[in-house]
């Protein structure tokens, strides 16, 4: 399986020097090969006594991350959906796609989106899934952005990347606490604890985050708007990734942990009340589209709206039904998509409004759209899967478990009447989508293009997929024990029994699914009387605009809230650095009880060491007061010539000579450099600022004195100096206990005392020299 | 004999550093002169490391005089491998600034800063004396000051000065620290300092001196609130000197941070370490805030260190073994994508001749090797995997859940989302496009810049994808960090 | 006289601080000299003053001044005096390239680079 799954990837990386040769074989015929290969693959586990498959490979076992990859009916179904329509959108893609096109760069990102397809469904352990899962985000970004020159590729692929990531980073902290709570990585082993994550204190949190991951790959209400932008993308990409495998993805991840989380009301609350929402605001808002994949779009939402509503039921009946659709979905939904860039290749618009009557010159897409909407629409004629997914969508949606919270049964209630209420639209655009493309006024001057048939290679996939509808409708017993029995029961935990006959008789389902077609025909017929009602549901528009909003408010704010303290004034810096230290360190040294005060171990004081102190402690004052540069660089000598007089009162000989010859040195610096600026400038600022900065300066002042004077009187150890002193003269060999801990016991930091001043004359060097004239350089 | 591993790292650059100042003129020489020892310094170091994971810490005492009273040099897993991480960017570094600096800017000691950067931010990690610490503090940053005035240009000096003075005020408030912690303890070396807290049990003025020492080094690590002196200083110089003040300065500061708060301060974690994820949640926060509020593609880069900084303190307040790990491999991990990261924003800018995002267009159908090892970058920087962020952000994010800190990994979450879009601005407006029929792409001069960054990312894609060759060494170090008295017995020798 | 000591080295800081908060350059350089007097002048002050002879080791004597605060000290002095004399540099060159010696006009925008 390993070697399956990184297949395409493998593949990839050959693809470059392959288009190379575009303009003989187009590239796409040897992309084919892969999903072929995959498919021909995987199809032999399809079997009555089919029986899961777990293949590991280790990667990183020290973390626990392992390719781990497991086969039940579930990923055996996903990983034929992926390689058989992955077969079959190549193989239309190489009509689709011209040669003149960036062939390879488009192949690769399909490739690459392949392998982390099958990594998704295969996957064990939830990090190699996480991973996976944020390439599937990236390739797809890849393939909407595949037109970047375009600005609405450009703004659908940021869009959906951010979407979709932000869910998958959700995702993510839901991996890592149920991975900390079960103390596993595996999916496998985290189900067989579902006690121990359901009574978890962290369980609402997983549900929620995982949940997030989920409802955004699969476009769920609010999280849909990317995908009518994701329409971006080249048809092929978007009959792939946006109707039949990556945006189920999100719906996998709900099916492979519904096991856990079934047991919990919230899960049937969130996931069928966000569902049932999804169905009924994506169909409603299908109406109102123009565009041909716009259209498609909110289809495709409302429709992955349904399958989560029948996996947040959580019956054996309801779940068998939403792996049934998901198989119908890919078949239906394909097919129609393929269509409709057919029409778009061959008339050059996708504006329903600009198309109609193709079906005289297009008689064969024409035949094809009608099978795929007639099954979309649910509409009851017996060889149409559709219908019969249909069907078993209102049968489980009224037998619903019981639930114990107030919320859930009032949810479980109202959700056949939006289920119908949802249909009827479904049924409402499927009509508008094929009657007013292929029946209908002609109007061909309108169009760019002359419209005529498509060539036949590009009409294959869709025929293969129309069969599929077919085949499916006619004969669903193929399916139900070979492959979609194994699948629900994998979702299920214990085996579930099939159900789908070719005929189940009138049953209330049948009676609802007329009166879907009921209320269809007439609202279908009284279309324009009825769609201003759009005029006052801003709709798609304000949830977009909110999106626009989010993301321009964080380029805007952000912008504002840095400028404000970000604004280049130094003094703004240092005051806000001094006030974070001076307010945290106060509040430690209150709270740990820090100061202490002791004077019976002070040396002694006298009168030349005060006066010395007090002549320091003016001339620093007075610095702040002279507006005299001369003056106040001669002031500043005072306080240093002080100091080093101070040093000799502390019988530090050798300190009291270097500070002399520093300070002398210094103070010539300070006048040679500030020789040519102006002189100091009356201090003008506002008694606001003037009363910050004294308050800054002694709030800080105070807290080193204090500081200082609390560890001075805390000495709660020997120091190491006595060591210095008993071994200077026979190990360092000098006298001189400070210049022999400079020289030997510390001779390190001397020497790199050394390097820097060695590295400040070079620099100072380089300042004076390198003169950044004007026009030379 | 072989204790003198440890100070290889230092003596190297430094020689080389000087041996670079004495013809300064001969370009060609001193290039491939740089060049090569930057490669024996990375060969030697990675030895050490080898050393050091064989046979464990090396200690050595500067002059035989004994610990506590001499300066000690530790190489343990921790520094060493940062050691190696900073060698790593430097040769990227040593290959690109040929390209990138101009003639003049080589010849005014370039280089020379260059080695003693190294020499400074590699003795930062390796010492084990606080005092000292201090000393390397001031090597790397008088080489930075050196580096970041080279060429003379007026916004340059302008942000200089601010980046001087905040760094030199921060440089005195370090000294006057270690005097009172020196007071209180009465020594210098980081075990016996450890040792002595630990019998007295951080009690009285401790804690606040501690808190002083922790935002000595939070201006230095550019941690919220402290971080305001970083982002413009760092993108005035030329790329290749924001990409090594990026990749290491920082860094230093937030590794002085791990190593003084799971060694020395261990006693108050309920006060220190907590505030810790305060200030690590609000950098996030507000380091993305800033990167998303601006067009310039290399002040975008550089208030991307703050939540990267953040990030790394995360581990340090939740304060278990898995987040030290964390912290560690995100420590490795961000050091190296900093660099890439600068540099590409350097060529970009460098090819552009604007660092404005509105000015640039389509980049990536005249450089398509930049573009895509952007592409590459955006999503290591952002922890996605299978890359090397995504390793760090995982244990980071499993040490915060570990604790029931949920608040600050759900905040971790989110910025990663912001990161990855303040990046993905850049390539999606920046390379992404339509094709501009003005601009003539400077190929030649783009092959140039390919290969050091290329490197780098090579490294952040094996430390990604080959997670079990280095975690299990990273982890090592999580648990020793933990127990801070291995530390001081190998440097004590009790 | 500790206590002192340590007053005076706070009053140092203190004005350091107020120079290093004011617009004009040679002020902040100015308080940063008085921030580097007022952190030797602690270090002094943590090794106990006064309490023996200065450490020059001499026959019969035991009782000496702690060495380790001066040597740290000496260290410290030099380093500050190469960094100052940098700042002093630097802060000629800002000041003559940018035409001013306010910090105020000194701040930047967006568009400068």
């Amino acid at each position: 399986m390993l070697f399956a799954v990184f297949l395409p990837a493998i593949l990839a990386i050959f693809i470059p020097f392959l288009s190379k040769w575009k303009e003989k074989i187009h590239t796409g015929y040897f992309v084919l090969l892969a999903p072929l290969a995959i498919f021909i693959y995987f199809v032999r586990f399809i079997g009555k006594d089919f029986d899961t498959v777990m293949e590991q490979y280790s990667w990183i076992p020290s973390l626990q991350i392992g390719i781990d990859f497991y086969l039940d009916g579930l990923s055996l179904l996903f990983v034929l959906l992926i390689s058989g329509i992955g077969a079959l959108v190549t193989f239309y893609s190489i009509f689709y796609l011209h040669t003149s096109e960036k062939l390879s760069h488009f192949y690769v990102y399909l490739l690459l989106f392949m392998t982390a397809m099958l990594g998704v469904v295969l996957s064990d352990n939830v990090f190699v899934l996480y991973s996976f899962w944020e390439l599937t985000s990236i390739s797809s970004f890849l393939l909407i952005g595949y037109w970047n020159y375009k600005e609405r590729s450009r703004y659908g692929a940021l869009k959906s990347m951010l979407i979709t990531v932000f869910g998958g980073l959700s995702m993510l902290g839901g991996f890592i606490l149920l991975s900390i709570i079960t103390n596993t990585t595996s999916i496998q082993a985290m189900i067989e604890q579902a006690d121990v994550i359901l009574s978890s204190d962290y369980f609402g949190w997983i549900l929620a985050l995982v949940l997030l991951g989920a409802f955004t790959k699969s476009a769920q209400f609010p999280f849909h708007i990317w995908l009518p932008d994701a329409m971006e993308a080249p048809t092929p990409v978007s009959a792939y990734l946006h109707s039949a495998t990556m945006v189920k993805a999100g719906i996998f991840l709900v099916a492979r942990f519904s096991p856990i989380f079934v047991m919990s009301d919230w899960f049937f609350i969130f996931v069928s009340g966000i569902g049932v929402l999804t169905l009924v605001w994506g169909s409603f808002m299908a109406v109102r589209q123009t565009d041909l994949k716009g259209i498609l779009a909110f289809s495709t939402i409302s429709q992955l709206g349904m399958i989560m509503t029948m996996l947040g039921f959580g019956t054996k009946a309801a779940i068998f039904a939403a792996v049934f659709h998901i198989l119908n979905h890919a078949t239906f939904k394909g097919s129609l998509f393929m269509i409709a860039g057919i029409v778009d290749h061959e008339t050059g618009t996708r504006d329903i409004r600009k198309l109609g009557g193709l079906f005289t010159l297009m008689p064969i897409s024409g035949t094809l759209a009608f099978f795929g909407t007639f099954s979309m629409a649910g509409v009851p004629l017996p060889f149409l899967n559709g219908f019969y997914s249909k069907e078993k969508f209102f049968d489980s949606s009224l037998h619903l478990n019981e639930y114990t919270s107030e919320l859930a049964n009032l949810l479980s209630n109202a959700i056949p009447y939006l289920a119908v209420f949802g249909s009827i639209f479904t049924f409402v655009y499927s009509m508008y989508l094929v009657f007013g493309t292929f029946l209908g006024k002609k109007q061909f001057d309108q169009l760019p293009k002359k419209p005529h048939e498509a060539p036949f290679g590009m009409l294959i996939s869709p025929i293969i997929l129309v069969l599929g509808i077919v085949v499916i409708g006619l004969a669903p017993f193929l399916f139900n024990e070979t492959i979609l029995a194994h699948a629900a029961e994998a979702i299920y935990g214990e085996p579930v029994k099939a159900h789908i006959q070719f005929w189940h008789g009138l049953i209330p389902a049948f009676y609802m699914s007329l009166a879907v077609v009921g209320f269809g025909i007439v609202l279908t017929i009284s279309r324009k009387g009825w769609q201003s009602i759009y005029r006052f549901i801003p709709g798609k528009l304000s949830l977009n605009k909110a999106y626009d909003f989010i993301l321009a408010q964080l380029e805007n704010s952000s912008a504002k809230i840095t400028n404000t303290y970000m604004n280049g004034s130094l003094r703004r810096y240092m005051v806000l650095i001094l006030l974070t230290i001076v307010i945290c360190c106060f509040t430690a040294l209150g709270l740990t009880n820090g100061f202490a005060w002791d004077t019976s171990n002070l040396a002694p004081i006298t009168v030349p060491e005060i006066l010395i102190a007090l002549a320091m402690a003016t001339a620093a004052i007075a610095t702040i007061f002279t507006n005299n540069k001369i003056a106040a660089i001669l002031i500043l000598g005072v306080v240093g010539y002080g100091l080093s007089l101070l040093f000799v009162v502390y019988k530090a000989p050798d300190l009291a000579l270097t500070q002399l010859v520093v300070e002398t040195i210094t103070v010539a610096l300070f006048l040679l450099c500030f020789y040519h600026l102006p002189n100091l400038t009356e201090r003008i600022e506002s008694k606001a600022v003037k009363s910050m900065n004294v308050l800054i300066s002694l709030g800080f002042g105070v807290l080193m004195t204090v500081v200082a004077i609390s560890a001075h009187n805390t000495k709660l150890f020997d120091t190491i100096s006595e060591y210095f002193i008993e071994t200077s003269h026979d190990l360092g060999g000098g006298d001189n206990v400070v210049n022999v801990i400079l020289v030997d016991m510390r001779g390190l930091d001397t020497m790199f005392e050394i390097v820097v001043l060695g590295i400040a004359a070079l620099a100072i060097y380089g300042l004076v020299k390198l003169r950044n004239k004007k026009g030379a350089e | 004999m072989i204790t003198n591993l440890a100070v290889l790292p230092i003596v190297i650059p430094l020689l080389a550093a000087i041996i670079a100042s004495f013809f300064p003129k001969k370009l060609r020489v001193v290039r491939i002169f740089t060049q090569v020892m930057m490669v024996i310094n990375v060969l030697v170091t990675a030895g050490a490391l080898w050393y050091v994971q064989q046979n464990g810490t090396v200690v050595l005492e500067a002059g035989d005089w004994m610990a506590p009273f001499g300066i000690v040099l530790v190489a343990d897993m921790l520094s060493i491998s940062l050691v190696l991480t900073t060698n790593i960017i430097g040769v990227a570094c040593a290959f690109y600034a040929p390209k990138s600096l101009s003639q003049k800017q080589e010849e005014f000691y370039f280089y020379t800063f260059f080695f003693l950067l190294i020499t400074g931010v590699s003795g930062a990690f390796i010492t084990g004396d606080l005092f000292n610490l201090f000393v390397f503090f001031e090597v790397l940053l008088m080489a930075s000051y050196g580096l970041i005035v080279l060429g003379g240009e007026k916004i340059q000096l302008r942000e200089s000065i601010k980046y001087v003075l905040i760094n030199l005020f921060s440089s005195m408030l370090f000294v006057t620290t270690v005097a009172f912690l020196y007071s209180v303890v009465g020594t210098v070396n980081m075990a016996q300092i450890a040792e002595r807290v630990g019998e007295v049990e951080q009690k009285g003025i401790l804690t606040t001196i501690g808190m002083l020492l922790f935002f000595v080094f939070a201006t230095k690590a550019a941690l919220f609130p402290l971080y305001y002196w970083l982002p413009k200083s760092y993108i005035v110089p030329n790329p290749v000197v924001s990409a090594l003040f990026g990749a290491l300065l920082t860094k230093v500061g937030i590794y002085s941070i791990i190593r003084v708060f799971t060694l020395i301060f261990v006693y108050e974690t309920s006060f220190t370490h907590d505030l810790f994820i305060w200030i690590a949640g609000l950098s996030l926060i507000f380091g993305v805030i800033g990167a998303l509020s601006t067009n310039n593609i290399k002040l975008i880069i550089a208030y991307n260190i703050i939540p990267a900084i953040g990030f790394i303190l995360i581990g340090i307040g939740v304060f278990n073994e898995t987040g030290f790990s964390g912290s560690v491999f995100y420590l490795v991990h961000d050091m190296i994508i900093k660099a890439a990261l600068f540099l590409l924003v350097g060529a970009v800018a460098y090819l552009a001749g604007t660092s404005d995002l509105r000015k640039i267009h389509g980049f990536i159908h005249y450089y398509p090797g930049l573009g895509w090892m952007f592409f590459i970058a955006c999503f290591i920087l952002a922890g996605i995997p299978p890359f090397s962020g995504f390793i760090g952000k995982l244990l980071l994010l499993k040490g915060a859940f570990e604790e029931g800190e949920i608040a600050i990994a759900i905040i971790g979450l989110g910025s990663s989302l912001l990161i990855l879009l303040s990046v993905m601005r850049i390539f999606i407006r920046g390379f992404w496009g339509e094709k501009d029929p003005n601009i003539r792409p400077n190929r030649r001069v783009a092959r140039g810049f390919v290969f050091p960054v290329a490197l780098l990312l090579f490294f952040n894609v094996l430390l990604g994808v080959g997670a079990e060759w280095f975690y299990p060494s990273i982890e090592s170090i999580g648990e020793y960090l933990m127990n801070p008295e291995i530390y001081m017995d190998t440097v004590l020798k009790e | 006289m500790e206590i002192i000591t340590s007053i005076l080295a706070g009053v140092l800081f203190t004005t350091g601080i107020y120079n290093l908060l004011q617009k004009q350059l040679l002020r902040i350089i100015i308080g940063t000299a008085l921030i580097s007097h007022g952190a030797h002048l602690f270090i002094l002050t943590m090794g106990e003053l006064k309490q023996g002879a200065p450490p020059i080791l001499e026959e019969g004597l035991s009782n000496y001044t702690d060495p380790l605060p001066q040597a740290l000290i000496l260290t410290s002095i030099v380093i500050s005096f190469g960094v100052t004399s940098l700042l002093l540099v630097l802060a000629y060159r800002a000041s003559k390239e940018n035409g001013t010696d306010n910090m105020d006009q000194l701040r930047g925008n967006e568009n400068d680079y």
